[in-house]
């Protein structure tokens, strides 16, 4: 049984490797339909399905195989030439077969899928004979394909696959060696067979208690391993869960190293100090094979976008030419999963937003055809992409009126940045990028969503764009994430790292400079760094310690987080240091601050900063790209906008919450001491009536803040109760066109919305307080 | 008995041996027609070659024609197996100096009949 599953199992992995350069190689002869090799290429993709399926019954997946096998023969012999039909068809079933093979994967069996409209199709179009009309022409269709299909003959009774035999490691023989059964058994087993018993040696032995199931099934894995060897073994396939494993030993390696080197410099035994340099010098070339053995062309990525571009553009009427360049750029397999998505992002959104129609092209005297250009190059120890588009640009006016009416910058801002930085608002959470959502610019998900997966794996993304004459999108990722460059930092006595890539510059402003630099803006703390407003934020009052730093000298780490500067006062700043990032447990997935841990040289354990947590926390950056992320699993979510009058609040730690003016009774204000405890509740004597108190801050989750001496209390009351919500502060009262961006972002809350340039929840009150038992 | 199995997919490879095997064979597998030539030049004693048809680099009837053309390898029982059902095929595999001529799929059982038939034939 195991030795036919590893076999599908090898058929798998080689059909899922042949399809892949499937569509490329079909896209390729669609240009050049001339190119022999190519198209000898596609005929054994597909004639080896035919072949190896008709081997394990899997009728459909063959009869399928056969008919395109036929299309292609007749392009193959020069009968027919390629046509956007053609191709189509064979495209699709290309991923039939895909569909087909992953059925079998999971259940073992070809499903139920119906294909032969598929079939009839191809069966079609190889028939549609262009004149030279063979009569005996293979004339074969769909229908005629069931001949081979039922000539399958099943007289492989799998009996005569183990019949013990004087000869090779037959499975009887093993396990008589073995001592698992005896050898007459094994002979009554097998005469069995020979009387036509249909199971398998195996099986006969099982079913008559002659051998337990193991010791079959160990056998026959034995047998496996006793079986064929292929020559011209120059590569082998490795497990990628062992590559981990090494990866993590040689990082391991790495720490321990660094250790050593520490430790040996303050020594001066010199023959210590030798074999230090060459463990050092080791270390880091086995670091750099390891990674080596991690790393796969981006060529992986890309070779599916030719598809995407080809389909995008048919539906949408372009013509685009996709160029590739530096396909063989290598970087860390985890990081080329992680930017599959965004790149195929960027690369329809330029198909769809980017270029123009021909006629527009034509009228613009460009060439009717597009031009998409990827190419990935290393640089600086970095990959870089860069998506180039031949289009109509990005018009720096229209974002900025774009970004304006959706509240992500005042009309003040708008007119202050430079055409450069409005351009690079398109990255902005809540900037939609086309009036009309078209169905190929995909699910809702924006730019902003690029952005956040590019920069979680420590990448940038940047645009440029010239208008009329095409935007270009660089992308700058780091080669592995398992060892990155970092600075170290000190805040009290904890050593911190900072990756560099977040790293622009590092400042220090003088005692007396420094008691006048750092002004407030709205209470903000920003620093005027040439010409420009630089936010502050305190490293140690984020860690929770405030620090008093009248008279001290200051050290500013400048960061970047999501397309924004900030700078990070530490308390001192240390050299930069090859670190290993080791994850943070889960139970310390809430701590925003952190993104991960290392250890350092000396052995101590430092933990490594979020630059984009810290900035959020510091409210420098918006939150909103994160709700973006959850919304985009939540594609259901619809989007609605609706004129209301809205109660605005403070809730918590400077969050807003908004409150349909509907759902609110009166405003009110209690002194803190006449909060009275009953039942465990906060309650307060309003009106002759007990009212209970629920503060908004604990329902949101929004973090507990000391309750001032006077509370601002919103009273909601229904047919079923009387509530009063306490919260931070009542801010205003808005009519707002509520847009709000779907998806329950928690429980109570319709959505967030932008009002008056700010994330905010509105929320549902009923929700909110549904199965609150204390509420009366 | 020493048999080799050239085809280019290492599914149809594995399948193939089993079969072979089931008849007492000890196979090797080669992926294509020039790998199969270097493994019948190294090994000695080889008696049965199963060649796939459709292969890149040397395909099965470029592999036969080199075969026949080694007087080292008379000996040697060709096989040729493929998709390919018509008879113009089978007529050009049996030309170029194929002993027997198999469709996917096949059984032990169909391989056996077709070695008897080319064993009484000689």
């Amino acid at each position: 049984m195991s030795e036919i599953d590893e076999i599908v199992g090898e058929f798998l992995v080689e059909s899922y490797e042949n399809l892949d350069a499937y569509d490329e190689d079909l896209l390729a002869l669609e240009r050049d339909p001339a190119d022999r090799e190519v198209i000898g290429s596609i005929f054994r993709t597909i004639h080896t399905v035919k072949g190896t399926s008709g081997f394990f019954g899997f009728n459909a997946l063959e009869s399928l195989a056969h008919v395109a096998e036929n299309l292609l023969g007749r392009l193959r012999a020069g009968e027919l030439d390629v046509t956007e039909e053609i191709a189509s068809a064979l495209l699709a079933t290309g991923d039939a077969i895909r569909r087909m093979l992953g059925e079998i994967e999971r259940t073992g069996e070809e499903g139920t899928e119906d294909v032969t409209a598929l079939a009839d199709q191809l069966g079609r179009l190889q028939a549609d004979d262009p004149a030279s009309g063979e009569a005996e022409a293979p004339a074969v269709d769909a229908s005629a394909v069931a001949d081979v299909d039922t000539s399958t003959p099943d007289d492989t009774s799998p009996a005569d696959d183990d019949t013990g035999d004087d000869h090779g490691p037959r499975l009887g023989d093993l396990l008589v060696e073995r001592g698992d059964v005896d050898a007459e058994d094994v002979s009554f087993a097998a005469l069995e067979q020979d009387f036509g018993d249909p199971r398998r040696l195996g099986e006969i032995l099982v079913d008559d208690g002659k051998a337990s199931e193991e010791a079959v099934a160990s056998a026959v894995e034995a047998q496996v391993d006793n079986g064929q060897r292929s020559v011209a073994d120059t590569s082998i396939r490795v497990d990628v869960g062992l590559l981990d494993d090494l990866m993590n030993l040689v990082g391991e390696l790495v720490l321990t190293r660094n250790q050593l080197v520490q430790l040996v410099s303050d020594d001066t035994e010199h023959e210590l100090t030798g074999a230090s340099q060459r463990l050092n010098l080791v270390t880091t070339e086995l670091q750099e094979g390891v990674m080596k053995t991690r790393m796969q062309p981006i060529g992986n990525v890309w070779n599916k976008l030719p598809r995407v571009v080809r389909d995008l553009s048919l539906s949408c009427g372009k013509q685009v030419r996709l160029v590739m360049e530096g396909q063989e750029t290598e970087l860390d397999k985890t990081i080329i999963e992680a930017i599959k998505d965004p790149l195929t992002h960027l690369v329809r959104n330029a198909v769809d937003h980017g270029i123009e129609l021909p006629e527009d092209r034509v009228a613009a005297g460009k060439s009717e055809e597009g031009q998409l250009v990827l190419r990935a190059f290393h640089e600086g120890g970095q990959v870089n992409i860069e998506i180039v588009d031949d289009g109509g640009g990005v018009d720096a006016d229209r974002v900025r009126a774009k970004a304006v009416s959706s509240g992500i910058v005042t009309q003040d801002q708008a007119t202050r940045l430079s055409d450069r930085e409005a351009v690079n608002l398109i990255f902005s959470a809540g900037f939609s990028t086309s009036a009309e959502v078209t169905s190929v610019s995909g699910r809702g998900v924006g730019m902003d969503v690029v952005r956040t997966n590019i920069e979680r794996i420590g990448g940038t993304v940047d645009v440029q764009t010239e208008l009329g004459q095409g935007t270009s999108f660089k992308v700058k990722i780091p080669l592995t994430l398992a060892i990155v460059p970092a600075l170290m930092v000190s805040s009290g006595d904890d050593r911190f790292a900072i990756p560099q890539l977040s790293l622009i510059e590092l400042l220090r402003l003088d005692g007396d400079q420094a008691a006048s630099a750092i002004e407030l803006v709205h209470g903000v703390p920003v620093y005027r760094l040439r010409g420009r407003l630089l936010p502050i934020v305190d490293l140690s009052s984020q860690l929770g310690h405030e620090r008093d730093r009248s008279g001290e000298a200051i050290n500013i780490v400048v960061l970047h987080a999501d397309g924004q500067s900030f700078g990070l006062i530490v308390d001192l700043i240390h050299d930069t240091e090859e670190i290993v990032v080791k994850p943070l447990g889960s139970h310390l997935k809430e701590a925003t601050l952190f993104s991960g841990a290392t250890i350092l040289g000396d052995g101590r354990v430092a933990l490594i900063l979020d630059v984009l947590g810290i900035a959020q926390r510091a409210r420098v950056v918006s939150e909103s790209a994160d709700r973006a992320m959850s919304t985009e699993v939540d594609e259901v979510a619809t989007e609605h906008t609706e004129r209301r009058t809205l109660l605005l609040v403070e809730v918590g730690d400077d969050r807003r919450a908004a409150i349909a003016l509907a759902d609110v009774q009166r405003l009110e204000e209690f002194r803190a001491d006449a909060i009275e405890h009953a039942g465990g509740q906060e309650v307060v004597q309003y009106r002759d009536a007990i009212l209970p108190l629920r503060r908004l801050g604990d329902l949101l989750g929004a973090g507990f803040v000391e309750p001032p001496e006077v509370l601002d209390v919103v009273v909601h009351r229904d047919e079923e109760r009387s509530v009063g919500l306490v919260v931070g502060r009542i801010l205003d009262i808005v009519e707002e066109d509520v847009d709000l961006d779907g998806g329950a972002t928690g429980h109570g809350v319709f959505g967030s919305a932008v009002i008056q340039g700010r994330v905010t929840d509105v929320l549902d009150i009923q929700v909110l307080l549904g199965n609150d038992p204390g509420v009366m | 008995m020493n048999a080799i199995v050239i085809d280019d997919s290492r599914a149809t490879q594995a399948i193939l041996t089993r079969i072979l095997e089931d008849l007492d064979y000890e196979v090797t597998c080669a992926g294509d027609g020039r790998q199969g030539l270097q493994v019948l030049d190294r090994t000695p004693g080889i008696e049965l070659a199963l060649v796939d048809w459709n292969m890149p680099v040397m395909n099965g009837l470029e592999f036969v024609r080199q075969v026949r053309a080694d007087e080292r390898f008379a000996s040697l029982t060709i096989v040729m197996v493929t998709t390919e059902g018509d008879v113009g095929h089978m007529v050009e595999a049996l030309d170029a100096g194929a002993d027997e001529y198999a469709m996917k799929p096949f059984t032990a059982q169909v391989i056996r009949e077709k070695l008897e038939l080319v064993a009484a034939g000689t």
